[in-house]
């Protein structure tokens, strides 16, 4: 045994490398476009899994109804029926009593106030929330980028804390806001109270939930934007701003004539990336109002999903997906060429 | 809003003091620079302020004890100094073990999508094929669907619930409800493309040159890319990392719903547990739940849950920058 060990341990070698010897070269040998598919295949099969069956599966329950006796699967085949009943209000009755307790969002939006349709004060709802919060975060980050784009001590520092607010996680800055917003404990909310902007309770009161909730993701997100931004502003040929002061531009019409359309394009991709983040928006909602008083569209979908109503669920979901893919069709048609290089 | 504040700045200080201010103001008709250095200033302050004072309220509210909560003037000032909230908030509820769960979950997630997004920036980088552009905005589109989207073709799946049919037998999906793989998975879907993204323009850079003198080497192709590329790349790599660690730590969606916010109730349990993967989401608003008039409780969780990546923040600021302008914009 022992003095055949070195032609032995040659043969298992071969003969365990055999295959992937093999499996090399066959690799090896492949064209390119077929080696290229073969890497390309574990990113591809884990998108068709959790993303493009889902999104047809979504179709495909949203076009069956609830069943909420049982085991809780999809009731029979109904068609478009799930789609016409949230669009045309009559589904309130299944919607509101698992997400709002007291109907009270359309007393508290006086502008909205023949909306009786609980998916139309989501979509209300959801769109006033990222118009607001998209408008004022690329204010806020554009202000941002302005600061982090100069030379100063302690700059590092500076962007830091800038940051920083990024990455807190999404239940915790939930956490803070509905921290600030407590009734009796806050410093906030007296304050405003007396001057007439909010009421005593404003975490469940709509309008002043919507306002909070506008707030916290501009302290989160405008961050992102600044980054954004900070990058286009970092592109700018410097040797623009010098032709301008020998030419006796002053700063603001540097800024108005050179910065801002130079920056213009990166801001508005940076706008359509927190336009798309902002109609998906849920956990902010779930920690600071458990999604009872300010209703977005994805609050919508769980809280169906929640009491099992899981053809209504679909179909809230599936008219989410459809908002969001304009969003990113508009991206991907007017953008995407632009910047040039790979995408 | 930066014009806005400056001229408030500048109104206050006009305000207060006409002497020094008259002195200034001639000095900066000389030299405008001041006036810019003094408005920016301004404008720096106040973003620190605003973005740092929330957490400023938590640590406030921490070591305030409970029942002194109440009615703070502005600026608020801890009522009293409790600081026993910190060692409170791990005997109601095992935070640690939510914590130790969300960086189980970050650190799975951030091995694979490594990994896959690897292969696949290799792909986009370096090869040239038919289909690579549509293939690459197919992945970019991915990434901005809603979860909500996703939800219940997932949800059945990884409950269970959905019949695959397997060489003529429908076998139903395995019950993982309360492990990692339901986690894992779409967190790995949705945060890859910003990875593939990060590792496309990284690998693109490298000289074909060192590719071709490993190939003659005696290389294979994926030796090349796992021996040569990806160590030449290790920025790049270590930014699609740490991006895709903080991405899960802050993920809310999938973390809520795809488990039951159990958890092993002590360390020696952690690693005999195998169905309690509730991470750090589900920690935090258990002090919601079930001690929901203890403010200082919600604020200390708070403060423990954002340390890790408040740490990260400062280490790794540079490629965090980096990662996030080069994910959404170089592309």
């Amino acid at each position: 045994m022992a003095t055949e060990q070195s032609s032995d341990d040659f043969e298992r070698e071969s003969r365990r490398s055999g295959p992937y010897v093999r499996a090399v070269r066959w690799m090896e040998n492949l064209g390119d476009a077929a080696f290229a598919y073969l890497l390309l295949a574990p990113a591809l099969l884990i998108l068709g899994v959790i993303a493009f069956w889902p999104l047809v599966r979504t179709f495909e329950l949203s076009l069956h109804a609830d069943q909420l006796v049982g085991t809780g699967t999809v009731g029979e085949y109904v068609g478009l029926t799930n789609y016409v009943e949230l669009l045309t209000g009559q589904r309130s009755a299944l919607l509101v009593r698992p997400l709002i307790p007291t109907v009270t969002w359309s007393d508290q939006f006086p502008f909205f106030h023949g909306i009786q349709n609980p998916f139309t004060a989501a979509l209300t709802v959801t769109f006033i929330f990222t118009i607001v919060s998209v408008l004022v975060e690329t204010v806020i980050g554009f202000g941002q980028a302005l600061v982090l784009d100069q030379d100063f001590r302690g700059r590092r520092w500076v962007r830091v804390a800038i940051i920083l607010p990024w990455a807190v996680p999404i239940v915790i800055q939930g956490m803070i806001f509905f921290l600030l917003f407590q009734p009796n404990i806050g410093f906030l909310v007296d304050p405003l109270q007396n001057l007439g902007v909010f009421s005593a309770t404003p975490l469940s009161n709509s309008v002043d939930s919507l306002l909070i909730l506008v707030v916290a993701d501009v302290w989160k997100t405008s961050a992102f934007m600044a980054l954004l931004i900070l990058a286009g502003l970092q592109s700018i040929d410097r040797n623009l701003y010098d032709v301008a002061r020998v030419t006796g531009a002053s700063k603001w019409q540097q800024f108005k004539m050179i910065t801002l359309p130079l920056v213009l394009p990166t801001v508005l991709v940076a706008m359509l990336f927190r336009t798309i983040g902002a109609l998906r928006i849920f956990g902010l909602i779930e920690t600071v109002t458990s999604c009872s008083t300010v209703p977005s569209l994805s609050c919508l979908v769980v809280s169906a999903f929640s009491s099992r109503q899981y053809g209504t669920a679909a179909a809230v979901a599936f008219i989410t997906a459809g908002i969001i893919a304009v969003a990113v069709s508009v991206y991907i048609a007017k953008f995407a060429d632009t910047q040039g290089g790979g995408v | 809003m930066a014009q806005q504040s400056d001229t408030a700045g500048l109104d206050a200080d006009a305000n207060s003091s006409q002497g020094p201010f008259g002195r200034w103001a001639s000095k900066a008709i000389q030299n405008p620079k001041r006036v810019y250095r003094a408005m920016f200033y301004v404008v720096t302050a106040f973003f620190l302020f605003t973005t740092l004072f929330p957490f400023y309220w938590l640590l406030v509210l921490a070591v305030t004890p409970n029942e002194a909560i109440t009615s703070f003037g502005f600026p608020p000032v801890p009522h009293g100094f409790n600081p026993g909230a910190f060692i409170t908030i791990f005997e109601t509820v095992p935070l640690h073990i939510y914590v130790l769960n969300s960086f189980v979950l970050g650190l799975a997630t951030t091995a694979i999508v490594l990994v896959i997004a690897s292969l696949a920036g290799y792909v986009f980088g370096r090869l040239d094929f038919p289909g690579r552009r549509p293939l690459m905005l197919l992945i970019l589109a991915v990434s901005y669907f809603p979860p909500a989207a996703f939800l219940l073709p997932l949800f059945q799946l990884f409950t269970g619930n959905v019949d695959i049919g397997l060489f003529g037998v429908a076998v139903s999906s395995p019950n993982l409800y309360n492990t990692p793989i339901p986690m894992v998975m779409p967190f790995t879907a949705l945060f890859m493309p910003l990875s593939i993204f990060i590792l496309t323009t990284f690998y693109g850079q490298i000289p074909d040159g060192l590719e071709d003198a490993a190939r003659i080497e005696g290389t294979t192709r994926l030796g090349a890319l796992f021996r040569v590329i990806m160590p030449l790349s290790a920025p790049g790599v270590a930014t699609a990392g740490v991006l895709t660690f903080i991405s899960v730590y802050n993920e809310f969606f999938f973390s809520f719903l795809m488990n039951d916010g159990q958890v092993a109730s002590k360390l020696t349990q952690f690693f005999a547990s195998q169905n309690n993967w509730a991470p750090l989401v589900q920690g935090i608003l258990a002090y919601q739940g079930q001690y929901s008039q203890m403010y200082n409780l919600m604020a200390a969780a708070s403060i423990v849950g954002v340390l890790p990546v408040a740490v990260l923040v400062v280490i790794a600021q540079e490629k965090i920058v980096s990662g996030l302008t080069a994910g959404a914009l170089k592309e």
